[in-house]
């Protein structure tokens, strides 16, 4: 298991967002979260990454636990996400926005003025990469253009590339393809499925057809608790399922 | 005369360009809202006035208020910057206020109201005769050091990731970036920077007192930055520039026409006036942000 929750409560106020959810991911994998709105999954992803702190409970990353870390030091240890609002750096250019999220330049000052050779050498390497990440999402033509001028599809791609260009070990995604047309939502979770080989996802949707398709494992989630888990063809006849999401 | 004249415009404009630039850095940039530049304003001249009267030199004084300058600067940084971004802009805003009462206050050491007089000019004997030209050559060296400090500054991975905490801080630590820290460094190096524009103030003047050190200095400083052009370094500069021949000419407007208000204030609510038109009508000022092609 690269990823642990265990027993993690949340609460807003009167509001049980999170009440004793445990799950595990396992590594080279891609799972799947659904669950109706308001079920608690941003919640999970906003524990997960530390943008939320636990009530009660833990989450471990590859054994460590990372309950009580802050969100920029989850990310080192090699956590990603997206936002479900996609969140990206709109005053600024689409490869700009790639290099940000690599873990491989660093801010220092002092290289800034004396070691400027390092510097360049590692932004001429960063590009590279984000080159091949952006031909692979297929908006390579679009690297110098604002982030904020591209349509919201493209946007999605933006920051699903913002997060392998991270090259982190898990990548939490919240709704990559909501608002986005069939054809280029097939299309994404293709290339989420070729990057499974060097890295785990944990996938928010809603389109349980899509997950059917690509997940190795689905959690479902109903106010606040996990329901029901398993693969994919055990959770397409479960009863608590249809009920979830036809009855409620 | 009307070359003295022209080489005094030109000193203030330095001066104050380099106080631009540096509220650029942070508020342009970063969007840290520093409504109270002149705190490190007046610690630069304060602190560089009293070492040479002390018999200091000038590189001293100017070294000294850069080193009070980033003490306060981090004292206001490390529990302001973890807040909500309103909470820096009250207590910055503060913080110049408490200064001018203190430099007004605390007449043993600063003379109060009376101001301090006779303060020493770097190597006036050596230039003495042509003191002008060698104080504009010496403003105008500082601001190009500034500019290029601040253009490689902002063109770095530095530059990019505090332009990613304007738009976005949250989103900005998902990448692994500790946003608390890169805020105090460039909210520091801002406020050396505002000290030095603030030691060659000083020791222009050779004059100083607390009355200098109104918050409208500060709003005046914004002003050049937004009408000139927020994250831009040489719109800011340009900002500089039209603010202070605009208050230097309409200082004459009142030898030829007779005005209805008083000049001083006619020329705060046209400033005002054009701040508000700036915001509204032409958000980026009069040159636009520079768009990078991701060359450093
Ligand atoms: N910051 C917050 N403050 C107060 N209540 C919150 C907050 N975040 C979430 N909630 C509440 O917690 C519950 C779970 O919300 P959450 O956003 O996790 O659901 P979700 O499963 O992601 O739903 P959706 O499918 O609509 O995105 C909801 O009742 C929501 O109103
Ligand atoms: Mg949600």
């Amino acid at each position: 298991m690269i990823l642990q929750v265990q027993d993690v409560e949340k609460s807003f106020g009167g509001i049980k967002a999170l009440e004793g959810v445990s799950l595990g991911v396992e590594e080279n994998t891609i799972v799947g979260l659904i669950g109706p709105n308001g079920s608690g999954k941003t919640t999970l992803i906003n524990v997960i990454s530390g943008f939320l702190k636990v009530d009660t409970g833990r989450v471990y990353f590859e054994g460590k636990d990372i309950s009580s870390l802050l969100p920029f030091e989850i990310a080192r240890l090699g956590i990603c996400r997206t936002f479900q609002l996609t969140r990206i750096f709109r005053g600024l250019t689409v490869l700009e926005n790639m290099l940000i999220s690599s873990n491989m330049q660093k801010e220092g000052l002092w290289q800034l003025f004396f070691n400027r050779k390092k510097m360049i050498l590692q932004e001429k390497v960063d590009e590279r990469a984000a080159y091949e990440i952006l031909e692979f999402l297929e908006i390579n033509h679009l690297k110098h253009e604002y982030a904020h001028s591209l349509s919201g599809g493209q946007q999605k791609l933006l920051s699903l590339g913002m997060a392998l260009m991270a090259d982190p070990g898990i990548v939490l995604l919240d709704e990559p393809v909501a608002g986005v047309n069939p054809t280029l939502a097939n299309k994404i979770f293709e290339k989420v499925k070729l990057e499974k080989k060097k890295r785990t996802f944990l996938v928010v949707e809603h389109n349980i057809d899509i997950l059917m398709d690509f997940c190795d494992m689905i959690y479902v989630m109903n106010k606040g608790k996990i329901v029901a888990s398993g693969k994919p063809e055990e959770i397409q006849g479960n009863e608590t399922v249809i009920d979830v999401y036809l009855g409620g | 005369m009307i070359f003295d004249y022209l080489l005094d415009t030109l000193i203030y404009i330095g001066i104050y360009a380099i106080l631009a630039i540096s509220l650029n850095l942070e508020a342009g940039y970063t969007r840290l809202m520093n409504f109270g530049k002149v705190a490190f304003f007046a610690i630069g001249a304060y602190t560089s006035t009293l070492l040479s009267i002390a018999g200091m030199p000038f590189i001293v004084g100017l070294i000294g208020g850069i080193i009070l300058s980033a003490l306060l600067g981090l004292l206001i940084a490390l529990p302001t910057l973890r807040l909500r971004a309103d909470y820096l802009a009250i207590v910055t805003l503060a913080s110049g206020e408490i200064l001018r009462l203190f430099f007004l206050n605390e007449q043993w050491l600063t003379d109060g109201p009376m101001g301090i007089r006779g303060i020493p000019q770097p190597m006036y004997t050596v230039f003495e005769d042509n003191y002008i030209i060698f104080y504009a050559l010496l403003v105008y060296g500082i601001l190009l050091i500034c500019y290029i400090f601040a253009e490689k500054l902002i063109n770095s991975p530095f530059g990019r990731t505090l332009k990613a905490i304007r738009d976005d801080e949250d989103a900005v630590q998902v990448f692994g970036k500790n946003t608390f820290n890169l805020k105090i460094k460039v909210f520091v190096i801002s406020s050396c920077m505002a000290s030095i524009s603030g030691t060659l103030f000083a020791h222009y003047l050779a004059y100083i007192s607390p009355d200098m050190f109104f918050p409208s200095l500060t709003f005046s400083v914004w002003t050049m930055m937004v009408i000139g052009g927020t994250a831009n370094n040489m719109g800011v500069i340009m900002g500089a520039v039209m603010i202070q021949v605009f208050e230097r000419g309409t200082r004459f407007l009142k030898d030829f026409v007779s005005l209805p208000v008083e000049p001083y204030n006619l020329r705060i609510i046209i400033i005002g006036l054009l701040l508000i038109l700036f915001i509204l009508y032409r958000p980026d000022g009069m040159i636009k942000e520079k768009k990078s092609k991701g060359r450093l």
